[in-house]
């Protein structure tokens, strides 16, 4: 009898010892993102964590990086497995291959509570799929060119307007046994091979989706791919979205494409090559841009975990994030947040809002591409592989293209 | 009686110590065969597992496999690579085996040396070829130019025409110390009265390696080529690293083509049924190499 007392009383001091710790466990919602160590916007996600953390006692963001070129295949592995993020970060091209999939859940309800159904841009209906909207654009915006002034001046070119000078540009400003080039771009399987391409075709007022089918072989498509082919011939070999960053970082190339957020990276370039990095709009007639990455909530989470994320993007969402979001460099969604002090201060955002404002969407809009975009990614990119590390004639490679994707992704 | 009950009662025994070894086997090799060809007879595009498995059952996912000619360029591609990269780790294997049999100063820790490659992560291997082999800032280039053997730049990886021999490259390198380690074993254990006694009788050095050496070594040798090549037809985290089966598919080998239909293309049922077949190439492969090897090991 004694024996079995002094048990019950080590059990349950056993079990108030447990309970105490539990009774105040912390909730920790994962962040998996590429941006979490990328410079100018890692900051922004890491004080709007603290800034959450502190107003949300008892919530911790696990933030987490993820290099780009994996991070879609990392999430479809997660979500498949049930095991998805609580804040899930997507590129928004990749957005509605996951919603077809009912791994996003709809936040229709949830938006009505907030003003971003009129204050976003209307990039914002990117984020509807089956009539419901499921995601937060993030970023939508412009390209930017991004040039090295004195190697220009070195070369004797003006900063070019048109397609034409600017291939003249590249051409004057490479000199490849020294390891100088004219451009950096990707030059290597990445996911980001279409928005090179893409760039020069909606850039050049044409468009490879038109009228819901495909047009790879119009006339004035296969003049901006060879626009685009040619320019590689005048960018290093083998190179990713990071190491053409990084070679125009370095001072080792006269041209970058890129997106506004290139701009934290370019602030950190050495002393002496800093000074020569300026940005400008890309020489296209029309700007090419889009819809760059979105905030979603995953569907089959915890409930309490759901509010809890809601109430980070939300936060994110708010004037004063979206003010602090447009000072790192990248056109915030929110309307009005950027004034003319701001501008003051950093001339650059002048044109990252100029551009954003008048860009246009790079990315397909067909519902079937848009569900299946990593095909359709994929065989874009085999076919620009093929153009860069072949001979073959840009008609024909193009029309062997559209003859796949009609097998592959046909058009609903 | 009593014998008999006895040995009954020791083979019960033994199956029931066996027992533990079966179940990690079912765990760990059985059951992930069972659930893989399960999804590679379930047609659908769904990733979330529970509703592939609802499916019903079909055999679309081997049409559309066994129809697509991706799947056949994989193949060959898995085949170039297999033996492209066999074949010099093997030669490199077994020179450098008979180069360290012999002895020489810091023949010890220069032994040691040589496992290296063998432990470098697949993934930092391809980093350091990407760099070496990059075709503006390489070292490999620019001493080739050096040497008046280039006269522009390659673009080893980029290049359609190069960069399997670009992947294959940095795989012989990893590969070849485990040739190395496998000969050298099996080269220590031939008596030196053998080559004393080749040598009174008149032979030669390719004479001793033919008649002494490489009897003493063949069976390692055999049963290494049959475990590298089964590593190498399976090979993903090189290529993949490298080129991710780029250039326009020139490095696709079957390992890389699993991936992209799995995670790229979200076809769980046409992965598996590509895993399926690498499977049964495998065993076919081990089977035909098996009986050759029973021979050798009478």
């Amino acid at each position: 009898m004694k024996t079995t007392k002094s048990w019950l009383r080590v059990l349950a001091i056993a079990a108030i010892a447990l309970a105490a710790p539990l009774a105040h466990a912390q909730m920790t919602l994962e962040f998996p993102t590429w941006q979490a160590e990328e410079p100018g916007v890692s900051t922004w996600w890491k004080e709007l964590i603290a800034a959450y953390e502190a107003k949300n006692p008892g919530v911790k963001v696990n933030i987490q990086q993820v290099p780009f070129a994996q991070f879609v295949k990392q999430m479809t592995v997660r979500f498949a497995a049930g095991s998805p993020p609580d804040i899930v970060h997507l590129p928004s091209r990749d957005f509605a291959s996951f919603a077809d999939q009912g791994w996003l859940e709809p936040l229709d309800d949830r938006l009505k509570a907030t003003d971003i159904a009129a204050t976003w841009p209307p990039l914002q209906s990117e984020m509807s799929w089956n009539g419901k909207t499921q995601g937060v654009l993030l970023m939508g915006y412009g390209g930017i060119l991004f040039y090295n002034d004195k190697m220009l001046k070195d070369a004797k070119v003006a900063l070019p307007r048109t397609p034409d000078e600017w291939l003249a540009a590249m051409k004057a400003t490479t000199d490849a046994p020294k390891g100088q080039f004219g451009l950096a771009t990707i030059t290597a399987e990445h996911p980001n091979m279409v928005v090179e391409m893409a760039s020069w075709v909606i850039g050049s007022g044409a468009d490879w989706l038109k009228g819901g089918k495909y047009n790879f072989t119009d006339p004035a498509v296969v003049k901006a791919v060879d626009g685009w082919r040619q320019s590689v011939g005048y960018a290093p070999k083998g190179t990713n979205s990071a190491t053409a960053r990084q070679l125009f970082i370095d001072g080792k190339v006269a041209f970058l494409r890129d997106g506004p957020w290139v701009w934290g990276a370019v602030e950190k370039a050495p002393a002496d090559v800093r000074p020569n990095l300026r940005i400008a709009g890309l020489p296209f007639p029309v700007t090419p841009g889009g819809a760059s990455n979105s905030l979603h909530l995953a569907a089959k989470t915890d409930a309490k975990k759901k509010d809890a994320a809601w109430n980070f993007i939300q936060m994110a969402a708010s004037p004063e994030w979206q003010h602090r979001y447009a000072l790192t460099g990248s056109p915030a969604p929110r309307k009005g947040v950027v004034t003319a002090a701001d501008i003051g201060a950093k001339p650059q955002l002048k044109t990252v809002n100029d551009e954003a404002a008048k860009a246009r969407n790079l990315f397909p809009e067909v519902q079937a591409v848009r569900a299946n975009y990593n095909d359709f990614a994929t065989l874009v990119t085999k076919a620009a592989m093929k153009m860069i590390s072949t001979q073959e004639p840009t008609a024909k490679a193009l029309a062997d293209l559209q003859a796949e994707l009609e097998k592959q992704v046909p058009l609903r | 009686m009593a014998k008999r009950s006895l040995k009954a009662a020791e083979r019960r025994l033994a199956w029931l110590l066996l027992m533990p070894a079966f179940a990690a086997v079912a765990l760990l090799v059985a059951w992930p065969i069972y659930v893989v060809v399960q999804m590679s007879v379930r047609p659908g595009r769904s990733l979330a597992l529970d509703q592939l498995m609802s499916q019903p059952l079909g055999l679309a996912n081997y049409d559309r496999v066994l129809h697509q000619s991706t799947t056949w360029a994989a193949f060959l591609h898995s085949g170039v690579y297999t033996v492209g990269t066999l074949v010099p780790a093997f030669l490199f294997g077994l020179l450098a085996a008979l180069l360290f049999n012999r002895a020489f100063p810091a023949r010890r820790w220069l032994r040691s040396l040589l496992l290296l490659p063998w432990a470098v992560p697949g993934v930092i291997v391809s980093i350091t070829f990407l760099w070496m082999l990059d075709a503006s800032y390489g070292v490999v280039n620019s001493v080739l130019r050096r040497l008046g053997l280039l006269a522009t730049d390659l673009a080893w990886f980029v290049d359609a025409d190069t960069a399997m021999l670009a992947v294959i490259v940095p795989t012989v390198w990893k590969s070849f110390p485990f040739f190395t380690i496998t000969i050298l074993a099996a080269l220590q254990a031939i008596p030196g009265e053998l080559y004393e006694a080749a040598k009174v009788d008149g032979a030669r050095a390719w004479q001793q390696f033919r008649f002494v050496t490489w009897p003493g070594v063949k069976r390692p040798a055999m049963l290494a080529v049959l475990l590298n090549a089964l590593w190498t037809f399976r090979e993903f985290d090189i290529i993949y690293a490298s080129t991710g089966g780029g250039p326009a598919g020139a490095t696709e080998t079957l390992g890389i083509l699993v991936y992209r239909e799995a995670f790229g293309s979200f076809r769980f049922g046409t992965a598996a049924a590509i895993g399926v077949l690498m499977l049964a190439t495998a065993t076919v492969l081990v089977l035909v190499s098996m009986r050759r090897l029973k021979d050798e090991f009478r």
